[in-house]
């Protein structure tokens, strides 16, 4: 699991509106996302950063980019833990949005990331199983 | 005396037959050869630094023909006014583009991009690449006024604007009160959502500039205009074309203004920008937005002793025409209705990194009633006394008057009582309350609220610009006896085409439909102010009242000549002159205009044509005020409010036309009850607007509107000739706490004592989840 987080292919196939993810430099990824949150949407061009890591147990993502909807600066903690010889995944996440995904898309945000994270899990579950 | 009963007539808006059917002209309908279209950059940041602006690609985009930054504007154009001049108040300089690298709130205008069509400006303002290093958000007023807030301009040094007091100091009368009702109150900030939102279109061709924009007040915008870019004022000429809606927020000289007339002049060609409906949320003014604490002492049976009040107004990030001036209005205006022998409020200026506030209908009034009118029905109810007898008990009487309030306003007339008393009468309050005991015991929220209101009209413009407390008319009666009215008060809805014809045709003894009202054009009309405040009846109308007693005594002049009799023996009925006992002797008003311009027969000395100008001014304002009661219904399960019963006695003075007033009252009242209980400006922590669109932000739909049931009182001022006092924002100043303190006596049972505004479903329902754990 924790070599799955960590595969920079594993994760452009996984996120939901990842598009492009191009490694440069140490743990720093270029990425394009398209993502659409209710009436908003757009492709968001930034960079995604891995902040901080204690394998096998944390990582924590930070995302910085922008589009013309708006520009999102967010962090993200995954913990993996074991239980019953299974992976318990727990995530966190914190985000400040700008623009037109504030304005407009607030209402609808938290939904849209909790619909991506699940079709993330499931994705993972899937690159798990081959 | 009356010469026909178009004064207090019923007369449909003839105004309204060319709006219903689509064929006015706004701003966006001009289209002009050659013109280009701008879009402008705006900061999606509250507050921040602009690291790097690349504007290349953008000017290589297809049919780009410029594109701006604060650097190309301060070349050619000066910083916006501020007005009016409050003792030591700092304000800073602000520019059509930010002109020092600093955002300072979502939608600052950052860069202008000007293109051959509106598509092409929109595409090519997307790539103008913009990186900024966010600076510190201020958002909340009272965290921006303490110390060590991060200072929004650092040349002030401070956040704070300015500091203003009212009447003395009061803490021992306040402890020598038996009650003490203490509140903080939040108003919190609205949007205007004018219908129309704003739009400008300059063109520099034929020796002149002229700029058509969706103004309350194309005077001041054209000498305003002069000044920042520089021009003699003779070149410069301002249209007002129908304006749809502006409350407020288009009594403002906006940046955009100058902008897109600067742009014109350089690029030679015309220029226009209409104002999308987002940034109609995002840079154009906001209302209110005051935190408020009241402190209301009183003894047992309810007699008022003293009233402290402060008030801390978010100014938002930079001053527009009338930001500072309108909480002072909150103010002056503290004690409401009421005999307070002592009174003091002090109101605190503050910036934040949000859209600028100023003048939203009523600006600064319906924080006042709101503040008293909560803080009396806060002291009935700890008195357990019923609420319009505390108010009848402390209302200032009507032999009273003119009265000065302790924070120094003179009011001109009133009868509160009176209007207090027909409105009970109406809504039937004794059988009302006690069907509320009968509700609430079967556990129903049945609310009445009370709001008894005095605000004050006929104000002027920001010192230091022209335009003040007067206003201009010229009445030009044409040969043939037709009528041609040029004002300087620019109306947005008002219906003025229609009242000024009646006080033609009052004064004139022609029809209204023989009357033509022409404004909005500085070409066309002398010098005026505009309309705002509740002051075209009272101010404009009584400068049209005044040019037509020019006229009238001239037209005697002449008749008396031509039927060879003295003025003082002329009769003037209806539309014909005549000699005192001589009916056959007589002419009509047409053919004494005819000989007029003849000017063959006229009196020694006298000038041919038939026209006079009249300015009217009064250092006086005047002070309308009234009652709005209201029946609400509150269900405990959803928190939702249903208003049952809406009345609203009004009082202001001479009514000209009941129908325009009807209309103006119906849409106060709508506006002052979807504050109530509707419209919220939502800002998060980090200033981004959460309700920048109609999805989010609550105005009101038709099926939020009650049935009003409306009457008058008539309590006509001395400071005008008309006697008339203005209704324009007495509805929304009525309104707002009689919606409140109903829902507030609906919860009273659950105890509930404030909630702040809107009351929204979910706001009721979580307070009411409290109270029953």
């Amino acid at each position: 699991m924790w070599e799955l987080l960590n595969d920079p292919e594993v994760l452009a196939r996984a996120t939901p509106g990842i598009t492009r993810l191009v490694p440069q430099g140490v743990d720093t990824y270029r990425a394009t996302i398209e993502v659409g949150v209710g009436p908003v949407r757009g492709t968001y061009e930034g960079q995604v950063r891995i902040a901080d890591r204690a394998p096998p147990e944390r990582i924590r993502l930070e995302v910085e980019g922008g589009g013309r909807p708006g520009t999102i600066r967010a962090v993200g903690e995954l913990r993996l833990e074991e239980r019953d010889g299974q992976t318990l995944v727990t995530y966190t996440g914190d985000a400040q949005v700008t623009g037109l995904i504030a304005s407009v898309g607030h209402r609808l945000i938290g939904g849209v990331a909790r619909q991506m994270a699940v079709e993330f899990f499931k994705a993972l579950e899937r690159e798990l199983a081959r | 005396m009356a010469l026909s009963r178009a004064l207090g007539a019923r007369i449909r808006r003839r105004e309204d037959p060319r709006l219903i059917t689509g064929t006015a002209t706004y701003v966006d309908d001009i289209v002009l050869p050659g013109m280009l279209h701008v879009v402008l950059v705006r900061s999606p940041h509250a507050h921040a630094r602009i690291a790097a602006l690349d504007l290349s690609a953008a000017r290589r985009a297809p049919g780009v023909v410029a594109v701006w930054t604060g650097d190309d504007i301060r070349a050619r154009c000066g910083p916006l006014p501020v007005g009016p001049r409050i003792r030591e108040m700092k304000v800073p300089r602000r520019y059509p583009l930010v002109v020092d690298g600093v955002v300072r709130h979502v939608g600052d205008p950052v860069a202008a991009v000007v293109a051959t069509t509106p598509a092409l400006a929109r595409d090519a303002a997307d790539l103008v690449e913009v990186r900024y290093d966010p600076l510190p958000p201020v958002v909340d007023v009272e965290q921006a006024a303490a110390p060590g807030a991060p200072v929004i301009h650092p040349e002030l040094g401070t956040n704070v604007c300015y500091r203003m007091t009212f009447g003395e100091p009061v803490d021992d009368a306040l402890g020598g009160a038996d009650v003490v009702v203490s509140l903080r109150i939040v108003q919190q900030r609205l949007i205007a959502v004018a219908m129309e939102t704003r739009g400008v279109v300059a063109d520099p061709r034929g020796g002149e500039l002229t700029v058509w924009t969706s103004t309350q007040i194309p005077h001041v915008v054209k000498t305003a205009l002069a000044e920042m870019l520089r021009l003699p004022e003779h070149q410069v000429r301002v249209i007002a074309p129908e304006v749809g809606g502006g409350f407020g927020s288009k009594l403002d000289v906006y940046g955009e203004e100058a902008l897109v007339a600067a742009l014109a002049l350089a690029l030679g060609r015309p220029v226009k920008w209409v104002e999308t409906r987002r940034e109609n949320f995002l840079a154009t003014v906001q209302g209110r937005g005051h935190v408020e604490y009241v402190d209301l002492g009183a003894r047992r049976d309810g007699t008022l002793l003293a009233l402290r009040v402060r008030v801390l107004a978010d100014l938002g990030a930079y001053s527009q025409l009338l930001t500072p001036g309108v909480p002072t209005n909150t103010g002056l205006m503290a004690c409401g209705c009421y005999h307070i022998p002592r009174a003091f409020a002090e109101v605190t200026g503050v910036f934040t990194t949000l859209p600028p506030t100023d003048a939203y209908r009523g600006a600064g009034r319906p924080e006042a009633t709101f503040l008293i009118e909560r803080a009396m029905d806060v002291l009935a109810a700890r008195l357990r006394m019923d609420p319009a007898e505390v108010r009848r008990r402390n209302f200032i009487p009507p032999d009273a008057f003119p009265y000065r309030t302790p924070t120094g306003a003179t009011y001109d007339t009133g009868n509160y009582a009176a209007a207090l008393d027909r409105a009970l009468q109406m809504v039937g309050y004794a059988a009302l309350r006690e069907e509320q005991r009968r509700l609430r015991e079967r556990g129903r929220y049945l609310g009445i609220g009370i709001s008894s209101y005095v605000e004050i009209t006929g104000l002027g413009a920001a010192a230091g610009l022209p335009g003040g407390r007067w206003e201009s008319a010229t009445v030009r009666v044409e040969p043939t006896g037709s009528v041609v009215v040029l004002t300087g008060a620019s109306p947005h809805g008002q219906g003025e085409e229609t009242t000024f014809a009646q006080i033609v045709s009052d004064r004139l003894g022609v029809s209204v439909e023989d009357v033509r009202v022409v404004h909005g054009d500085t070409r066309a009309v002398p010098y005026g102010v505009g309309t705002f405040g509740s002051r075209t009846t009272p101010v404009g109308g009584s400068a049209v009242y005044l040019a037509c007693q020019r006229v009238r005594d001239k037209a005697l002049r002449l008749a008396a000549h031509l039927l060879e009799a003295s003025p003082a023996d002329i009769v003037w009925e209806s539309d014909r002159l005549a000699v005192r006992g001589s009916p056959d002797r007589a002419l009509s008003f047409a053919e004494v205009a005819r000989a007029a311009y003849k000017g063959a027969r006229l009196p020694p000395g006298e000038e041919p044509g038939l026209e006079a100008t009249a300015v009217f001014g009064s250092p006086e304002t005047v002070f309308p005020f009234g009652t709005h009661v209201c029946v609400v219904e509150v269900d405990p399960e959803t928190g939702q409010v249903h208003v049952l019963r809406y009345v609203a006695v009004d009082d202001c003075g001479t009514v000209l036309n009941p129908l325009l007033v009807a209309g103006q009252v119906h849409g106060g009242v709508v506006q002052g009850l979807a504050q109530a209980l509707f419209e919220e400006a939502v800002f998060d922590g980090q200033g981004q607007p959460l309700t920048a669109s109609l999805l989010d932000y609550a105005v009101p739909r038709a099926t939020h509107v009650p049935v009003m049931e409306l009457a008058h009182t008539v309590t006509p001022t001395p400071h005008n000739p008309l006697g008339a006092k203005g209704v324009g924002e007495a509805g929304t100043i009525g309104a707002t706490p009689a919606v409140v303190n109903a829902v507030l006596d609906a919860l009273d049972p659950a105890g509930v004592e404030h909630l702040d505004m809107p009351l929204t479903p979910r706001k009721i329902w979580e307070a009411l989840r409290v109270r029953r754990r």
